[in-house]
């Protein structure tokens, strides 16, 4: 069931079901089954089901009950019950997504992982940490600071993603153009079976080539093979620097061309972002005080590595931009900590620049070949101008990522409709370049329509067989990623 | 139910607040969040019947404004939440706790029920207080009752530069307001006085009655909180050097809501040294304790308490702040009299300590 959050309750299809007027005393039976797990860490209250109907997407679904377990063992017992009681269960870390993965599209039991937040192990000589799936990224970061390392991967919500989410959906950030995606970094994974079976996907060992790589299986399997419990990350020394170079251009697709002549001069930045004009006038507006006077298409290259290698990376990007941009110049220190904290909340501040607007997440991650990035930027102007609907564009565009954000006024049927029409589109487009609908946000039910398109029917079947085979009754997570 | 679904709206459900609300850290349940609660009132506003566990989520919210400070999209939760109070109670729906706290209040004037004068504190005879002044201190149900030395170290340095009181204060509102209750009676009380003596500045020692007064009464005259005013006259005390580390707390309605954080430290580094609590000014902890947590839900607040105190340092000799509320359930989660008043600071440090106690 795909709901618009806002007529959850409303919906007859929801609360009038099937599901919620049967026999009182079974909800009742399954709720006290919980609290026997977990005590009063189980709720059926209409309020706390409301609060995990979504995440930060469209996608909603009311779930019947809300567990936050504690340990591998509770999430063991839970499974157990679904898996006699055939009772859907949908895992979720902070509830960040943007593609309704962590909502309870069936209904059945939310399980808010976001409790089993202990780091458990930090192996220094081994050069990897063990954590539970509810540690937040950046308090991850904090903790491994001082002992001069750092778990790469960073989307813009790292300050409140749990590494669970960041796991299933295989997310990534602003650093995956040198340091590459969570899957990267994942050695080993708990994973609780549908049947409750414990299992581990691997060894602390930072290679194997022993058997089909499960690890690999279940990062961005979005919670439909499993149920993460516990981690093996390998983690990076922390750079001793980081410059960044700012490149401001006329029009996006000129920054577009900056970027690929940047990258056929062998030069890998540590990031390369993206904002376009309506994109920096809102990064200012995140951060007022932020030290950027200029106008247009700004790229943001950031070089990391020992004092002179940053120098000279920074002088040649800077060299390579200057004959396409209008002004390029180089940072660091303070000024560009400070810009890269506006440019991780802008996605989510568009309203700062029209109050009466609001982002809405669709169509906002698709990917391409670097090389087609410029022939996306014009595209995604294109369907813009032509369906008359504001598009802000930003991202990573270093390994052809791009955000494009939509924002309507959310009252507005009319509106409404061209924000569908337009995430379409976008889609469409991507793949038409050769791209994908999703480079690190994940497809849970936005973007399940595009999926078998992607892969191809036949790869599509092979993961309908491995969740056939994982997954028989259908009870994790059911409805996302088309299956 | 009538809500802003405007602002409502505004909110994209990005989470960031979850990295710094301080009730859901002690509970763990989405409803004790900010992002939850606003789930909630867009839930209400379509079908979703405000039962118990409605209540308990916007109630147990501090508006400490820690998520407005770091909403992406620019939205004022604890503002929503007050309405959503307001909007509840109008309805008739309410916990016992409010019924309780709005009656006592009601009908004693103050958030305690006490029926004692409320300027009992005041030792001197009352007539020498003047009759017309150009600054009143508005001592507050906190000080007046239950921190009356401090009320009484306030008065005597504000009496310096010739303030007076209010003859028959009440309560300021802000509790009333907080959870949802009307309180234009005690505001028009208070402001008819305020007119009566002819004082341009209200100057008043807790953070609650100073953002009522500032931002809920008429216009009518400049509000000053203690620390304002004293970091103003730093220079007209005559203050020594005490050998002392002391930190400071900000008052969520002090710092955040009315942006007075540099005052404080200023009065204190002309006194003492200041070593900073982990997480200070914009970015400090809650307390707890205030949006009628601390009368709601005691446990809670003290919990968050206990956790703010361990952004002390052990190496401090005091913990000040310049809230009541705040040096109560701070107090009463462990620190004891460790936490003080700016004021008992100031005294602490006059060369001429007369009139001061």
């Amino acid at each position: 069931m795909q709901l618009p959050a806002n007529e959850i309750f409303d919906n007859p299809d929801c609360i009038k079901c099937a599901r919620c007027v049967e026999p009182r005393i079974i909800m009742n039976d399954i709720l006290q089954e919980l609290k026997s797990i977990v005590g009063e860490r189980a709720s059926a209250s209409p309020s706390e089901r409301c609060c995990y109907a979504s995440d930060a997407s469209q996608i909603a679904g009311l779930p019947d009950f809300v567990v936050r377990p504690m340990n591998t063992k509770e999430v063991s017992l839970i499974l157990r019950l679904c898996h006699d009681q055939i009772i859907p269960i949908t895992a979720r870390g902070a509830g960040t997504g943007l593609a309704g993965g962590c909502s309870p599209v069936k209904g059945g039991i939310v399980l808010d992982m976001s409790g089993m937040n202990r780091i458990l192990e930090i192996d220094i000589e081994n050069q990897l940490v063990i954590v539970e799936p509810g540690v937040v990224a950046e308090k991850l970061n904090s903790a491994l600071k001082p002992h001069g390392l750092f778990f790469p991967p960073d989307p813009g919500s790292m300050a409140m993603c749990t590494i669970g989410g960041m796991i299933s959906y295989n997310s990534s950030g602003m650093r995956s153009v040198k340091y590459g995606t969570v899957r990267n970094y994942v050695l080993d994974l708990e994973v609780v079976l549908a049947d409750g079976q414990v299992i581990h996907t691997g060894r602390k060992v930072l290679k194997s080539s022993a058997g089909y790589d499960l690890t690999r299986l279940f990062v961005g399997s979005e919670g439909t093979l499993g149920i993460i419990t516990r981690a093996g990350l390998k983690i990076a020394p922390l750079p001793k620097t980081r410059k960044l170079v700012l490149a401001f251009f006329d029009e996006a697709e000129t920054a577009g061309q900056a970027v690929i002549r940047v990258f056929s001069r062998g030069i890998t930045p540590s990031a390369c972002e993206i904002l376009d004009k309506t994109t920096l006038q809102v990064l200012k507006l995140c951060d007022p005080m932020l030290a950027i006077a200029e106008e247009g298409d700004l790229i943001l290259f950031e070089v990391d590595g020992t004092e002179g290698s940053t120098n000279e990376a920074a002088i040649q990007i800077f060299e390579t931009c200057q004959p396409l941009a209008r002004s390029v110049r180089i940072v660091t220190g303070q000024q560009m900590q400070d810009i890269w904290a506006a440019r991780r909340l802008v996605g989510a501040a568009i309203s700062r620049l029209d109050p009466k607007k609001t982002r809405i997440y669709m169509g906002e991650d698709v990917g391409v070949p670097i090389k087609k990035i410029p022939a996306l930027i014009k595209k995604v102007q294109q369907i813009a101008a032509k369906i008359d609907i504001p598009a802000m564009k930003y991202g990573h565009i270093g390994d052809g990522n791009l955000h494009v954000a939509l924002f309507i006024d959310v009252m507005d049927d009319e509106q409404w409709n061209k924000l569908f029409l337009a995430a379409d589109k976008i889609h469409r487009a991507a793949l038409e370049l050769g791209g994908t609908v999703s480079s690190e946000h994940g497809i849970g039910l936005a973007r399940a329509e595009y999926l078998p398109e992607q892969m191809g029917l036949e790869a599509f079947s092979v993961m309908q067989s491995i969740k056939n085979a994982l997954d028989p009754q259908g009870i994790l997570n059911p409805g996302k990623m088309g299956l | 139910m009538r809500l802003d679904l405007k602002s409502i709206n505004q909110c994209v459900r990005c989470g960031s607040c979850r990295t710094f609300c301080p009730v859901l850290e002690e509970s763990g349940w989405e409803s004790a969040n900010a992002r939850g609660r606003i789930m909630i009132l867009k839930g209400l506003t379509c079908g979703l019947s405000p039962d118990s566990k409605v209540l308990e989520s916007l109630n147990t919210c501090t508006t400490c404004g820690i998520c407005t400070e770091n909403c992406p999209a620019g939205i004022n939760p604890p503002q929503m939440i007050e309405s959503a109070r307001r909007e509840l109670v109008s309805m008739g729906v309410m916990t016992r706790q409010q019924e309780d706290l709005s009656r006592i209040i009601y009908a004693s004037g103050n958030t305690f029920g006490e029926t004692r004068d409320r300027l009992s504190w005041f030792s001197s005879d009352r007539s020498t207080t003047p009759k017309s002044a150009d600054y009143v201190y508005f001592v507050g149900c906190m000080n007046s009752y239950r921190y009356p030395e401090t009320a009484a170290r306030t008065y005597s340095l504000l009496h310096r530069f010739k303030a007076t009181l209010l003859p028959r204060e009440v309560c300021c509102g802000s509790p009333l307001m907080r959870i949802g209750y009307n309180a234009s009676r005690f505001v028009d009380e208070n402001c008819r006085q305020i007119s009566e003596i002819g004082a341009s500045t209200v100057i008043t020692g807790c953070a609650g009655c100073y953002t009522t007064l500032k931002n809920s009464y008429p216009k009518d005259f400049r509000v000053l909180s203690v620390p304002e005013f004293l970091a103003e006259h730093i220079s007209e005390l005559d203050l020594k050097k005490l050998d002392l580390t002391v930190t400071y707390h900000d008052p969520c309605h002090l710092g955040r809501h009315n942006r007075i954080f540099e005052q404080p430290r200023q009065v204190i580094e002309a006194i003492c040294s200041l070593m900073e609590m982990k997480t200070n000014r914009e970015a400090a902890r809650c307390c707890g304790g205030g949006g009628g947590v601390r009368a709601g839900y005691r446990d809670l607040s003290l919990q968050m308490a206990r956790r703010r105190l361990e952004d002390a340092s052990d190496e401090v000799d005091y913990i000040v702040t310049s809230c009541p509320l705040c040096i109560r359930n701070l107090s009463d989660a462990g620190a004891g009299e460790r936490v003080i008043d700016l004021v008992d600071l100031v005294t602490m440090a006059l060369n001429d300590p007369k009139n001061a106690d």
